[in-house]
């Protein structure tokens, strides 16, 4: 049944391609709606022909407003707009509501990413990628998506380190937010050494979080990741971890992260392998006994050779 | 310090508390129901921090949830021995035999992903012991039609071909099996396909002209090893003219590259470490050779071990796919399948709590009507059946490694995978009885136990013709 375009002059010239299910009882198939399947029709149609034109472009909005998810159609308008040479600032505008709409869609982002790219500048996608994580703070693909920005326009400045912070301080256990202070100072390094000011700043800035909310393992995470990359032992924690962990006040420990970390300092210590048992029955038994069988694993590691043991 | 303090009294961790703490919890809710509460105060983490933000919030909302499940039977579901819910194998059949049926219009949405629903609904009923061999022709003409003459699949007729559609296409395939269902896939231009989706750093992108993330370089490797394609690049690759020959070029070093700071892999070097990456980055390594050798050559193991244990969630036992986040039951199979891989990297077996898991799947992540939830208050999806079904087969059974590689199949490159044995099941602390057991799965294609060998085993020796 022609709706749209089966009754309309302009598409008069092409004969659409019907939807082909391979055999009389296909798995998992759908009973279109007839503006879909039409729709799907003439792009079968003109993607078989190589059409790039404005009107293919209206086709693939058309069936985007049906299926976001649909991969095939955006990678083809991304194809489309290049042929005809679109305004793609206009694309861009036209992509935000619809992105607002479909948080978790692959595809709007990687075709967000293609047009950015191609328009060579990354101005106002700051304050969209800020509006999109209001609704949902650590999406993945909105995080992933900022850091090829970064990355392409070499963002790495103060500004976006004030913004990541911004964002830690408005949930100290976004994780998310912390991995991307770590591809701002770190990551951006490459394999080159950090400079001592830098290691010693992100140290005292992990720490912080730290006294904050004991139990928060983002900046436990983050903390021991500073410290392996700047080569510094794990024992010069030890001071910070014992305000949250003393074996000698097994009753109060305020952060099983802590008492973690202690175990590791301990393990690395030849002559505190009882202190480091300690440490790991703790957890084991009362500070973190989900993960009982995991501490038991490591008690077993002490006996045997030092490379195999080190966490932190 | 202070800032760490006992739980606020509304709290569900301090309902916990006070619930089995009481004298009186046998009176009124009887034997069984102290079993769980026992079990859930051993295992309740007894810190946690003053500081409120959304996280917090929202990890109190979902325990909250959570909880009653935990601690009793809503559902109304019959009880193992271990008081906990059985396996409702019937409706999850029935709902799996749903999923691979018809759909109305409305869910247009899904047309480009059908082949995923083909193999989590076919996974998901083999799991459950069905036989799904009736479903063979089906399976071949839906993905005839799906199959582009580039190569690859897309989500159907006329569709771009695409990797996680391939991938879904051909473990679909794998799990009907049959000489007909192999010999149906164009694997002559799938090598170029596969070839054409190798970038010049390493890794593989999804689609011509998509997106590159871990996805692509584990379906890829999935696909040449059940295939057994050859690992040279084609001729008309276009990383050959970044100096790249074989599809393996640089990718070892690629997926190291995914391993972040906390231990876990990403998408791609810099994001953030995730469950479901993880599995790939994992499973990839151990299609590239034996876990052991790749798994220690290219990650930090015991950083990896680590983040992985940190999954974990307490009380709920079902694992979060990142830090942070809120547990889920498709890391059931994300996060849980990965301990099999791991433990063979490492030697070690129990580094998991797999009785924890079981818990979280029977008691929390079992529907009332059928099919398999992330957590509950959610709606059951062929995804979430399917992924939680394989973690409840990772709590119950041992699979291991088979360093000297006997056997007939998997002698050539990308033969590693044809290798691992299953030791049986896993019976200390145990949540399940024999009703509840789900078949075995394989550790890395996660298809019906021998479904990969028989596969591989028609390819092997065939080249590209
Ligand atoms: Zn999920």
């Amino acid at each position: 049944m022609p709706i749209l375009y089966g009754a309309n002059p302009t598409w008069a010239d092409v004969t659409p391609v019907p939807q082909e299910d391979g055999g009389p009882h296909p798995l998992a198939a759908i009973a279109y709606a007839e503006e879909y399947s039409e729709a799907m029709g003439y792009l079968r149609a003109v993607m078989a022909a190589n059409e790039y034109s404005q009107r293919v472009l209206g086709l693939t909005e058309h069936i985007i407003s049906l299926n976001p998810a649909h991969y095939t159609v955006w990678l083809y308008r991304a194809k489309v707009l290049d042929q005809i040479g679109a305004n793609l600032a206009d694309e861009i505008s036209w992509l935000n509501p619809t992105a607002l709409q479909h948080l978790k869609n692959y595809q709007i982002w990687h075709h967000r990413q293609t047009i950015i790219d191609k328009l060579g500048s990354p101005e106002g996608e700051g304050p969209f990628i800020s509006t999109m994580l209001e609704q949902d703070s650590k999406n993945y693909h909105v995080w992933s998506y900022r850091q090829w920005l970064v990355k392409r326009f070499d963002l790495f400045d103060e500004a976006e380190l004030a913004w990541t912070e911004s964002m830690i301080e408005a949930d100290a256990r976004n994780n998310s937010a912390w991995n991307h202070r770590w591809f701002l100072v770190v990551g951006r390094k490459g394999g080159q050494a950090l400079e001592e000011s830098i290691v010693d700043r992100e140290i005292q800035y992990a720490k912080a979080a730290i006294r904050k909310a004991p139990q928060n393992q983002s900046p436990w995470n983050y903390l021991g990741g500073v410290v392996r990359r700047a080569q510094l032992p794990a024992s010069s924690l030890k001071d910070f971890v014992l305000e949250f962990a003393d074996l000698d006040e097994p009753d109060k420990v305020f952060s099983s992260h802590a008492l973690d970390l202690l175990a590791d300092i301990y393990t690395q210590d030849e002559d505190k392998k009882d202190e480091a048992r300690k440490a790991l029955d703790l957890l084991a038994v009362k500070y973190d006994p989900i993960r009982a069988h995991y501490w038991n694993y490591r008690k077993g590691l002490l006996d045997s050779s030092p490379a195999a043991q080190q966490i932190a | 310090m202070s800032a760490a303090q006992a739980p606020s009294s509304t709290s569900p961790a301090v309902r916990l508390e006070e619930l089995s703490d009481s004298d009186f919890e046998e009176e009124i809710i009887g034997t069984a129901m102290s079993d769980h509460l026992e079990y859930l105060h051993r295992v309740a983490p007894p810190l946690r921090d003053l500081l409120e933000t959304d996280t917090s919030k929202a990890q109190d909302e979902t325990l909250e949830a959570i909880l009653p499940f935990l601690e009793g039977n809503p559902n109304e579901f019959d009880l193992n021995s271990h008081h906990l819910p059985k396996l409702q194998r019937k409706k999850h059949v029935a709902f799996l035999e749903k999923t691979l049926g018809n759909y109305p219009a409305q869910m247009a949405p899904m047309d480009a992903a059908r082949p995923w629903f083909l193999y989590w609904s076919l996974q998901g009923l083999t799991a459950l012991g069905e036989d799904v061999s009736k479903y063979q022709e089906r399976v071949i003409y839906t993905f005839a039609a799906a199959q582009h003459p580039m190569g690859g699949y897309g989500g159907g007729h006329g569709q771009l071909p695409h990797l996680a559609a391939t991938y879904a296409a051909v473990l679909s395939l794998v799990i009907v099996g049959g000489a007909e269902a192999y010999d149906s896939i164009n694997r002559k231009a799938m090598w170029h396909y596969l070839g054409n989706m190798k970038q010049a750093d390493g890794g593989f992108t999804m689609s011509p002209g998509g997106e590159e993330d871990i996805r692509g370089a584990f379906c890829a490797m999935v696909i040449l090893s059940l295939l057994d394609l050859p690992l040279e690049l084609p001729p008309d690759a276009p990383s050959r003219a970044h100096g790249h020959t074989s599809f393996m070029d640089n990718l070892g070093g690629w997926v190291s590259r995914c391993q972040n700071y906390e231990g876990g892999i990403s998408a791609a070097p810099g994001n953030e470490a995730h469950g479901a990456y993880a599995f790939c980055g994992l499973g990839c390594l151990s299609i590239m050779g034996s876990p052991t050798e790749t798994l220690n050559k290219y990650l930090d193991m015991p950083l990896l071990i680590h983040w992985l244990s940190s999954r974990q969630c307490a009380p709920e036992g079902g694992f979060s796919g990142r830090t942070n986040k809120l547990v889920d039951g498709c890391y059931s199979h994300w996060i849980g399948s990965c301990w099999a891989l791991v433990e063979a990297a490492s030697g070690k077996t129990g580094l998991w709590n797999r009785s924890a898991l079981g818990r979280y799947i029977l008691a929390a992540a079992q529907f009332k009507k059928g099919g398999l939830v992330d957590k509950p208050g959610k709606r059951p999806d062929a995804y979430h059946s399917c992924y939680n079904l394989a973690g409840l087969s990772a709590t119950q059974r041992v699979y291991t490694f088979d360093e000297a590689m006997n056997g007939n199949v998997g002698k050539g490159h990308l033969g590693a995978p044809y290798h691992w044995e299953e030791k049986g099941l896993y019976e200390e602390d145990k949540a399940w009885d024999e009703g509840d057991l789900v078949d075995r799965v394989h550790p890395v294609f996660i298809v019906p136990w021998g479904k990969a060998e028989e596969c591989r085993s028609h390819f092997e020796g065939k080249g590209v013709v």
